[in-house]
């Protein structure tokens, strides 16, 4: 049963999952609203870091050369990626981001396709390994930092929690305080309008893939510590929740995004709270997002586009 | 004769076109040092495709455009606005979710360095874009939205403002300070190309003017010129 140190519990779990969704859904938002490009395979890449972070940590046993491997990863994935998107949008003229959904799906389904054949043949992989972890941190985190009766929260989600608010707000103050954020924001409002004023778009969007990158390999770094572990289906699973998060805020709502990412997460570590047999959190997730799509077709706070 | 390096921007045989639409066919014009020229015409004539082709927008199909002696005719938007000229385009086009202030940031993108000293010179200016630099430019009537949009271009430090349309959708007298507001930054040294649906007004202020009809130049001449031309009279000024 459900009882207040088990909700209490559960909800801070849910705070650092739901952070981890802030993070994937603003990376999303900002590459559809600055890059224009609907990319639903960011949460892919940020997996595809995680890997890449696994297998030099495997190599090297450093944690510090892992979390680099993570971000670097994703940054090299980003902008390896950005002279597709931007050759697409160019050869259609005008910007068409359908297009670019097509090129982020190829790119989901190789990484993934990689993963599961070319690493540790297929079967998920573990950061808690003596290889991995030589020096027992990341085990160590997985000790409880709280414990009342059965609930405990760990340390592991207690860092997480605390990394996630602090990249969260560093994310938002690089879109609300400085020159990069604000050119992000005009091109976000009115594209040709930023142009006008002589915003160039072309480095901005490059900017933005530079951002998302650095962000992704965080996000990716935050996750190996709160998962744990990653299998190859993980990135298809976060795919689809940060697209469903992103629809039901309001495409390209950022402010939004933040509250229902938060919100997702609550509710999916209650339920599994509630059902802790199996995991029924997924399904009440996605059931939550086709009600609320349903009544609000725009998002609950509307489209930002 | 004007000294050839009076000029400050040369427009020769300019064509555009967008996909099969011909927008401007061979348009020559000049703007001197220190003068407010005005292009007339109806919608259509070319007006926006003029100043947007001068600023980068498009690629023309032939001609030339010079600034300050330089070719600038390939050039990308973002470099001629680093290169001293800016453009207040039609619907003013401020970011409404963005504050004031933000606006006023967003024109001085290639200079933030020196847009300290620039925000003090637009807020005496345009107190009331002071008062207001923390709400959003969504908020501000269309008079101060127009304020806000030149006062972004001179953020720019721009020898060169176009303005487009300026008038649109405003009261009449709040039409009478703006364009108060172009005649003075025209006598602190700005060279501004205007474009306008009030002939009146605008060639009233203006030095000369250009009359465009379907993406050509049919007269070119002295504003006083141009006001007491009965072709012209007959069709802008209704008289």
């Amino acid at each position: 049963m459900l009882n207040i140190e088990i909700l209490i519990a559960q909800i801070v779990n849910g705070l650092s999952l739901g952070s981890i969704y802030v993070l994937l859904v603003t990376g999303f938002n900002l590459l559809l609203l600055v890059a224009m490009i609907i990319h639903f395979s960011f949460p892919v890449i940020i997996v595809f870091s995680i890997y890449m972070s696994w297998i030099v940590m495997n190599l090297t046993g450093s944690l510090a050369l892992g979390i680099l491997a993570a971000v670097a990863s994703a940054i090299l994935v980003n902008m390896v990626s950005a002279p597709i998107f931007q050759h697409i949008m160019r050869k259609r003229g005008s910007v068409d981001i359908n297009a670019t959904m097509v090129i982020s799906m190829g790119m989901g389904m190789l990484i993934t396709e990689w993963t599961s054949h070319a690493i540790n043949n297929g079967f998920p992989i573990s950061f808690e390994t003596e290889a991995v972890d030589p020096h027992g941190w990341l085990r160590a985190t997985r000790a409880p930092f709280i414990r009342a009766g059965l609930v405990s929260i760990s340390y592991s989600q207690v860092l997480t929690l605390l990394t996630g608010i602090i990249l969260v707000a560093a994310l938002f103050w690089v879109l609300y305080k400085t020159k990069a954020g604000r050119a992000f924001r005009a091109i976000a409002e009115n594209p040709d309008g930023a142009r006008l004023v002589g915003i160039p778009l072309l480095k901005t969007g490059v900017q933005s893939y530079i951002l998302t990158g650095i962000l992704g390999g965080l996000t990716a770094a935050l996750m190996a510590l709160l998962l744990g572990q990653a299998s190859p289906d993980l990135g298809d699973q976060l795919g689809h929740k940060v697209l469903g998060i992103s629809i039901i805020a309001g495409l390209g709502n950022l402010g939004g995004g933040l509250v229902i990412a938060l919100l997702l997460g609550i509710v999916e570590a209650i339920v599994q709270g509630v059902f802790s047999g199996g995991s029924w959190s997924n399904t009440v997730a996605f059931l939550l997002m086709l009600v609320i799509v349903l009544a609000k077709p725009r998002g609950v706070f509307g489209i930002k586009l | 004769m004007e000294q050839k390096d009076d000029i400050i921007l040369q427009v020769r045989d300019l064509s555009v076109s967008y996909g099969h639409i011909k927008a401007l066919r061979e348009v020559n014009l000049e703007v001197r040092k220190g003068e407010i020229v005005v292009l007339v015409g109806s919608n259509g004539a070319g007006k926006t495709s003029i100043m947007e082709t001068i600023l980068g927008v498009n690629t023309p199909d032939a001609g030339q455009v010079t600034f300050e002696g330089r070719d600038i005719t390939k050039n990308p938007v973002d470099k001629n606005v680093r290169g001293g000229m800016t453009l207040v385009p039609e619907g003013r086009g401020v970011f409404a979710t963005m504050s004031v202030l933000d606006n006023l940031l967003l024109g001085a993108h290639h200079e933030l360095k020196t847009a300290g000293k620039k925000l003090n010179f637009v807020f005496e200016s345009f107190p009331v874009l002071g008062v207001r630099k923390n709400q959003l430019a969504g908020t501000l009537s269309g008079g101060e939205r127009q304020m806000l949009a030149i006062a972004r271009a001179l953020m720019s430090t721009p020898r060169m403002i176009m303005v487009d349309e300026p008038s649109i959708g405003l009261a009449p007298i709040v039409v009478n300070s703006i364009f108060d507001i172009l005649v003075n930054l025209n006598k602190e040294g700005y060279s501004i190309l205007l474009s306008e649906q009030n002939v009146y007004k605008a060639l009233k202020c203006a030095h000369r003017g250009y009359v465009l009809e379907t993406g050509r130049v049919i007269k070119e001449g002295r504003a006083e010129d141009l006001l007491n031309d009965p072709a012209i009279r007959e069709a802008y000024l209704g008289a």
